[in-house]
């Protein structure tokens, strides 16, 4: 399948700009027919080139037989004579034809074939009434003619008249294509790439042939086309039963005999399949371009805002906002959008919703639906890193014969690219994907499988076995993977990191007492942590050393930090070279950071105990980090700045359960979702000093999840030289913050004003309508006016009352 | 805010306090069967109705003090004098008494009854004018409420309607003399747990489980101000002489063990009336506060709470100078 490249989806253009003229096979057939028959017995093949056509054909979607087909449907019609089918037999397409552009591309010829006959037997009948019909008489006369039979004038026979003509003189040439019994040529095979060897050499070509080929049936004939004192480089071979050949096209084509020769087999009787391939390559038909605008408008807003999602009414409504300093603006707000959660894609292009049904995919300015996946009863999903393929996970569905469980989509056309089994979807995702989506992978028992795109097949057609492989895991920065093999009897635990396509070892770590390993990358790819569990003889419990892989340095030296405690979260600094620890038992957690030097030593910064943490969230562009008690630990909030390690703000958010930061690092919202805790559902902004700008409460809120922004189209130069004008920016954005403040305590001081003054309306009309029923009110109250609290004072009696009295003299009945 | 003053005169939660038309006097309900009336300038207990034997549910002043209303969970909507504390009259009911109240002349009075153990929920209207009312239990007009129950309800100005909150969030208008609907709103989306007029009864407030509480027009119930809270808002009061509210609420009791149980969220909170603004909060209770209530003088204010006590709080001369800028 390595040709599948070349009839690969063009790359990925970010922007879907055209889907219809992405179809896979939209490139023409090669121009040398593949084969050429000469005659039944001895064909002439030019099996030169192996043929990227197959490819082509699997590619172009379910039925790739269709074109063979036609041929008999338009021999039908021909055959059933000049009766009253005028309609162009191209109507006779296979359906779907239309969806798939290289099938028509492929089915035109014969359906011009069938042209042509319906043309021939249609001159029979117009030779009857010539000029009946201007136009098929006309497109019938030169055939006519050749016939000889133009000026029949009637078509009736006389009474006398004896059929002496054989149907094979009236019909020959249709006749000619009429189906043929089955005589062996379906156990045929056509095998290409064979080694071209001289007579000497013959027999053990043979012998080797028949091995590989006799495994699928017992083969009863084989034909070595020679030339030259050589063979040719093809061969025939001929099975028992056309089974048999229909087995070995499917299991030998691609066998890779050696270096050069790789076998590309097909069946004999596709002969025509490809015969049938026009020369001409047609044009697919271009499918309407439907404009869905800037999928990635958001990043160009002038103030550099970020969107984020926001699920509440326990997952009836979703929203999308804004985020701003001061009130999230709603961008959009829907009920029922998502039948359980939201996920957006990595790059934040697309927002996945969750239905029974399947998924959907939104984006644009209007969120209007791009994309539908249907797989019932989808419960998971992935993204490549990419955003050319979907993972879906659905629980239903499955069959022996049909893999469902998993499915990995195109996300540009929404064709499904394959399917595959799942036992259990406990470790989801179940395929994790290389950093650009060129690979993805998956773990079974003492198998690791590594897949490629855009064909979905097992890279180099095999599956690695690795014995106990525990876990993997690919690195951010390359097309690195690492795993883990646990102690076996004498052998020692393992991680071994493996560059991929080449699958060549370039690190391997024998370890000793492993009880456990976690594989934690850095996310430049940089580094590398494996924290190993250990029990290291003579001693009690477990310890923990953190094993660290300097991916970047030759031979990947590795250095290791140990640590007695029980370690509760580990996490590295993105963008940076720092990671931090959560260790110890509650009540007496700790925290330490580490800093891995250019030397490779790992220094120790500080160590801050005495924490409320079970969490650690870095700030996407790093140095800042949030030490989090989440759920358990009541929602204590520690903002670290790790530059130099000083805690800039202690905080809380009560029973808050989530944490995410925004992607550019400015903000970080706390959240108390619905789904953990049923009460107090909101979520917090604060900047990413651990000041609080807004509480947002929501009903039953749920999840907010930010939308990514694809990775900055700024060199490292760039960077460098807006951090060192820093000064210079941040003059400008102080000002703006300025104005905006002045004007937002304005904008404020003139609403509360018009409130006032509404108010005040109100209350105006209310009163003089208070003070129209006064006589009303004293009528009711027999004429004692009680508008005023002392407004019929002269009634009142004194009274009176003591504080703190140790003698309760209650005075009682001079009340009125 | 000076400490303020401590009642402890019920041993269940408090379920409504209320002052007298002149705020020397305030009565408290509780979930127990004991009805207090208080001395609001020093807290001293000035004396108890005793008749009930279940949680008292609501409770009521006349306009010159002279009887107090009261209904209960024990079946029965009780009238008493006020200064002696006898019981006047006994009105049997089929369930729970949720709310009552006098009319502005106090001639007539109001109840209505829970919808439970298969009976509906009805506002009662007996005119205390006409002794054979009470005396045969029959009173002059029943407005049957098939829909949603009533959970609050207070008489209109000039006795001419009664406004009702019910278990769905809607407001009624019923006229107090054909018993017919006459304004129907609906803006609040769960129940409605107290309603609250101002002093000169043009306006009222109403406070619900849908977290939030709105200011209403009492003639046309048109909805003027809403006060967002992220609590249930259990009961809230206009001020007598500022633009001022006060909310009180917080979790429902069953909820109660999943919050925090740390002070500070069982708190009184205030808004300006105007701006929908809050502007300050009273810490205290360490459970819901279920009622709240302005003295007529606005100088001081009192709430109830899910913990049993009632606090009487006098305001600070800040309370009185602060401003909004505008």
């Amino acid at each position: 399948m390595q040709d599948a490249e070349n009839v690969a989806v063009p790359e990925a253009a970010e922007e879907r700009a055209e889907p219809g003229q992405q179809q896979p096979a939209a490139e023409p057939p090669p121009d040398e027919g593949l084969l050429r028959p000469a005659g039944p017995g001895a064909p002439e093949a030019a099996g030169t080139e192996a043929s990227s056509e197959e490819v082509a054909v699997a590619e172009a979607g379910p039925e790739p037989e269709p074109e063979v087909r036609t041929e008999p449907a338009a021999e039908a019609e021909a055959a059933s004579g000049p009766s009253e089918s005028l309609s162009p037999p191209a109507a006779e397409e296979p359906p779907g034809s239309h969806a798939e552009p290289p099938v028509p591309a492929q089915g035109e010829a014969p359906g011009e074939r069938a042209r042509a006959e319906c043309a021939d037997s249609r001159a029979q009948a117009a030779s009857e009434d010539a000029g009946g019909n201007e136009g098929s008489a006309a497109e019938a006369e030169p055939r006519a003619l050749e016939n000889g039979d133009a000026d029949e004038p009637s078509f009736s026979d006389p009474e006398d008249f004896v059929d002496d003509v054989s149907e094979e003189e009236l019909l020959g040439d249709v006749l000619k294509d009429r189906p043929q019994e089955a005589d062996g040529i379906d156990s045929v095979i056509v095998v290409d790439n064979v080694p071209q060897v001289g007579p000497d050499r013959l027999e053990k070509l043979k012998n080797v042939i028949h091995k590989i080929f006799s495994k699928f049936g017992k083969i009863t004939n084989d034909f070595y086309p020679e030339e030259d004192g050589k063979t040719k480089g093809y061969i025939f071979l001929e099975y028992a039963s056309p089974a048999h050949a229909v087995d070995a096209v499917k299991n030998a084509d691609g066998y890779k005999l050696d270096k050069q020769h790789t076998f590309r087999v097909n069946l004999f009787t596709d002969f025509d399949k490809y015969m049938t391939i026009s020369d001409e390559w047609d044009i697919p038909e271009k499918q309407p371009f439907k404009d869905l605008g800037n999928l990635r408008y958001w990043l160009e807003e002038a103030e550099c805002r970020d969107q984020y999602s926001v699920i509440f009414e326990s997952g009836d409504r979703t929203s999308i906002f804004w985020n701003d300093v001061k009130d999230p603006v709603s961008i959009e707000e829907r009920a029922r959008w998502t039948e359980t959660y939201v996920r957006w894609s990595p790059k934040g292009t697309y927002l996945a919703t969750f239905h029974q049904r399947g998924i959907a995919l939104w984006g644009g300015e209007k969120f209007k639906q791009i994309q539908r996946f249907s797989h019932q009863g989808v419960q998971l999903i992935d993204f490549s890193p990419c955003e050319r393929y979907l993972v879906t996970f659905s629980p239903l569905m499955d069959t022996q014969d049909d893999p469902q469980a998993i499915i990995i989509w195109d996300i540009l056309t929404g064709h499904k690219k394959r399917g595959f089994h799942c036992e259990s979807s406990a470790h989801w995702p179940i395929f994790k994907w290389s950093h650009d989506g060129k690979f993805f992978a998956r773990m079974t028992l003492d198998t690791l499988s590594i897949y490629e795109t855009p064909s979905m097949g097992l890279l180099d057609k095999k599956s690695l076995k690795i014995s106990g492989i525990k876990d993997f895991s690919w690195s951010p920065g390359g097309n690195i993977i690492a795993f883990w093999v646990p102690e076996d009897k004498d052998i020692p635990a393992r991680v071994t990191l493996m560059q991929l396509p080449t699958r060549q070892e370039i690190r391997v770590r024998n370890l000793f007492n492993v009880v456990d390993c976690k594989l934690h990358w850095q996310k430049n790819g940089d580094y590398l942590c494996v924290k190993v569990d250990r029990t290291p003889k003579g001693t009690q419990g477990v310890v923990t050393n953190f094993e660290i892989f300097r991916m970047r340095e030759k031979q990947v030296p590795v250095d290791v930090v140990e640590m007695k405690e029980t370690i509760i979260a580990f996490a590295w600094e993105p963008n940076g070279s720092k990671f931090a620890v959560l260790h110890g038992e509650a009540p007496r957690i700790s925290v330490s950071f580490y800093h891995v030097k250019n030397n490779g030593k790992i220094e120790l910064i500080k160590m801050f105990d005495k924490q409320q943490a079970n969490t650690i969230f870095w700030s996407p562009q790093g140095q800042f980090v949030v030490l989090a008690g989440l759920r358990s630990m009541n929602g204590a909030l520690a903002f670290v700045d790790t530059s130099d390690c000083t805690v800039m703000n202690i905080a809380e958010h009560y029973m808050a359960s989530d944490v995410e930061w925004d992607p550019t690092g400015r903000y970080v919202v706390t959240s108390v979702s619905w789904w953990s805790h049923k009460v107090d559902n909101a979520y917090w902004l604060w900047t990413f000093q651990g000041r609080l700008l807004q509480k947002n409460n929501k009903d039953r809120f749920c999840q907010l999840l930010w939308r990514p922004r694809p990775p900055t189209l700024l060199s490292q130069e760039q960077i460098k030289q807006i951090k060192k004008d820093l000064k210079k920016y941040s003059k400008i954005f102080e000002q703006k913050d300025r104005l905006s403040q002045s004007k937002a305590s304005k904008e404020l001081v003139e609403r509360r004003r018009t409130m006032m003054e509404d108010f005040r309306k109100y209350r105006k009309m209310a009163q003089e309508l208070y003070m129209e029923q006064k006589n009303e009110r004293l009528e009711l109250r027999g004429g004692v006016d009680t508008d005023e609290l002392d407004s019929n004072v002269d009634d009142w009696e004194e009274e009176t009352i003591e504080f703190f009295v140790t003698e309760e003299i209650i005075p009682l009945g001079n009340q009125e | 805010m000076g400490i303020p003053i401590l009642l402890q005169g019920h041993e269940r939660s408090i379920t409504q306090i209320k002052y007298n038309r002149e705020g020397d006097l305030l009565f408290t309900v509780a979930k127990d069967p004991i009805v207090n009336v208080w001395y609001s300038v020093n807290g001293e207990r000035l004396g108890t109705y005793m008749g009930h034997t279940g949680a008292v549910w609501c409770v009521d002043a006349d306009w010159d003090t002279k009887h107090v209303l009261t209904g209960s969970a024990d079946n029965s909507c009780r009238l008493w004098d006020c200064e002696t504390g006898k019981q006047l009259a006994l009105l049997k009911t089929n369930s729970a008494v949720r709310t009552c109240g006098f009319d502005f002349g106090g001639n007539i009075i109001m109840f209505s009854t829970d919808k439970q153990m298969g009976y509906q929920c009805f506002v009662s209207f007996f005119d205390l004018r006409d002794p054979s009312q009470i005396d045969n239990n029959e009173p002059y007009m029943k407005i049957p409420c098939n829909d949603s129950k009533i959970t609050s309800a207070v008489w209109g100005p000039l006795g001419e309607c009664i406004i009702a909150g019910h278990e769905s969030g809607e407001l009624n208008q019923y006229s107090a003399k054909s018993g017919e609907v006459l304004v129907n709103v609906k803006e609040h989306s769960r129940q409605i747990n107290d309603i609250q007029l101002s002093r000169d009864m043009t306006m009222f407030v109403t406070a619900s489980k849908d977290n939030t509480a709105k200011l209403f027009d009492s003639t046309t119930l048109e909805h003027q101000k809403t006060f967002r809270t992220e609590r249930p808002v259990n009961s809230a009061a206009l001020s007598p002489n500022y633009d001022h509210v006060v909310l009180g609420g917080g979790q429902e009791a069953m909820d109660v063990t999943t919050t925090s149980t740390r002070i500070g969220k069982f708190e009184a909170r205030f808004f300006h009336l105007a701006f929908e603004e809050e502007f300050g909060r009273v810490k205290g209770h360490f459970g819901p506060i279920n009622s709240v209530a302005f003295h007529p003088d606005g100088k001081s204010y009192s709430s109830g709470g899910e913990d049993g006590y009632v606090r009487i709080h006098y305001f600070d001369p800040q309370y009185f100078e602060f401003e909004f800028e505008a």
